[in-house]
């Protein structure tokens, strides 16, 4: 008898701004929509320990997509990608959660993201609440415009993904278990050279809520938590909490032990602060007849 | 108290360590640069030629070159080399990013051969917290 992982992957098609696009998912579980997004220059796999946590799954639709250009969602046919720069945008990255949310049905979904998923989770809080019921943003803050200079070397001849890949292991925190660590920066070493430079453009660049757009979220429409890993340097704990204190109604916990990539570093630690999170949105849904 | 690596009578130990790393000797086919290492007052210029640490000198002059360095206060190394580092100075890069340490010179060869520089430091780190019933005698030079 063949041991069988009880996540599904199959594809859907996504027209986004005319374009078509193959898009690869992973579902698992049943109840209230959980869509998941992967960090930057790496792929749904992030999510693994989730999709297979069978007290989650029991109550949430867990769902995680490879974005377009990333893992097994390959760039769209109908365009010659490779004649032009690869550059994530808030627009296309918010359209993106949209138009799969709505392709696949799903009512009001949670939206949880990690780093420049975490950082569209407020995007969305902001201009589309009616969308989702709640957002659970990982390693979020206001802007990350420091870290712009950067960006060449992320898509540089002469610097190969080993780069990627090793300082990302560096944003994990020491301690958790070495094999998720490496499995983290395996991910990143599998990226296609531009997709780093042009999905930190929407990180470093094109997402930045220096302005103050984060006190316009009313959480009576859309409740917004904020998780951040004491060890993350890119988007430090105190970086999270001032952006925090703009969202009248939000709630933010700091992870202890962790580092940038919660969820897949240590899943039982994250899980730890996770569950009261869920927990309150399913209580939520159970009194809004959802 | 002195770092490990800049100990004079430990160079070819902490030489013999970085080279003997199987996780190094991955890491570092086709590295060959001379990187300063500057604690505070002190320096060191780590010497790699086609992946192999030929030399750790001490108490370089102006006369000897480097390719790129790695620049932080004492203070900054020691949280840097605790076992466990505390928030922020776990790595090299995010211990640059928050100005903890200055990188300069050639950082271009510093981010090619990243794999192989954290993996150096990382040995650096453990030979710090060696404690002297597991640390080998000093091979002589």
């Amino acid at each position: 008898m063949a041991k069988l992982d009880p996540t599904i992957g199959r594809y859907v098609y996504l027209a986004i701004d005319g374009i078509e696009y193959r898009v690869y998912f992973e579902q698992n579980g049943a109840g209230i929509p959980l869509l998941c997004q992967h960090t930057a220059a790496s792929d749904g796999r992030l999510w693994r320990h989730l999709l297979n946590d069978e007290e989650i799954t029991r109550r949430f639709q867990v769902i995680v997509p490879d974005l377009p250009y990333h893992g097994k969602s390959l760039p769209p046919e109908s365009i010659e990608w490779w004649r032009q720069e690869y550059k994530l945008t808030k627009k296309f990255f918010m359209e993106f959660q949209i138009e799969l949310s709505r392709a696949l049905g799903l009512e009001r979904p949670v939206y949880m993201g990690c780093s420049m998923g975490g950082q569209l989770a407020i995007e969305l809080a902001i201009e589309r609440p009616d969308e989702f019921r709640a957002v659970i943003g990982l390693e979020s803050g206001l802007s990350r415009a420091r870290m712009a200079p950067t960006l060449d070397f992320h898509d540089h001849p002469r610097i190969s993904n080993e780069f990627r890949m090793q300082s990302m292991y560096g944003k994990t925190a020491p301690g958790n278990p070495e094999k998720y660590r490496r499995e983290i920066a395996w991910t990143y070493g599998q990226s296609a050279p531009p997709v780093s430079k042009g999905d930190l453009y929407y990180n470093f660049i094109d997402h930045n809520l220096t302005g103050g757009e984060a006190q316009r979220i009313d959480t009576s429409r859309i409740g917004v938590y904020l998780m951040t890993g004491e060890y993350d340097w890119g988007n430090s704990p105190d970086q999270t909490r001032i952006l925090a204190e703009q969202i009248r109604g939000s709630k933010f916990v700091e992870m202890k032990g962790l580092g940038h990539f919660p969820m897949t570093e240590n899943f039982p630690i994250f899980k730890s602060y996770l569950m009261p999170i869920l927990n309150e949105i399913a209580l939520n849904a159970k009194r809004r007849g959802q | 108290m002195s770092l490990r690596f800049l100990d004079p009578s430990g160079t070819t130990r902490v030489r013999d360590a970085i080279n003997s790393d199987p996780e190094f000797k991955l890491a570092s086919r086709f590295f060959s640069k001379d990187i300063l290492l500057i604690v505070g007052e002190a320096k060191c210029i780590v010497k790699l030629r086609e992946g192999v640490v030929a030399e750790i000198k001490l108490n370089p002059t102006f006369m000897n070159p480097w390719s790129f360095f790695i620049k932080g206060s004492v203070e900054t190394w020691r949280k840097f080399l605790q076992p466990m580092p505390p928030p922020f100075f776990t790595d090299l890069y995010g211990c640059i990013s928050r100005q903890h340490f200055e990188l300069g010179g050639d950082i271009e060869a510093a981010f090619a051969h990243y794999w192989a520089l954290t993996r150096m430091l990382d040995v650096l780190r453990e030979l710090e917290n060696e404690t002297a019933a597991t640390s080998k005698p000093t091979e002589a030079s």
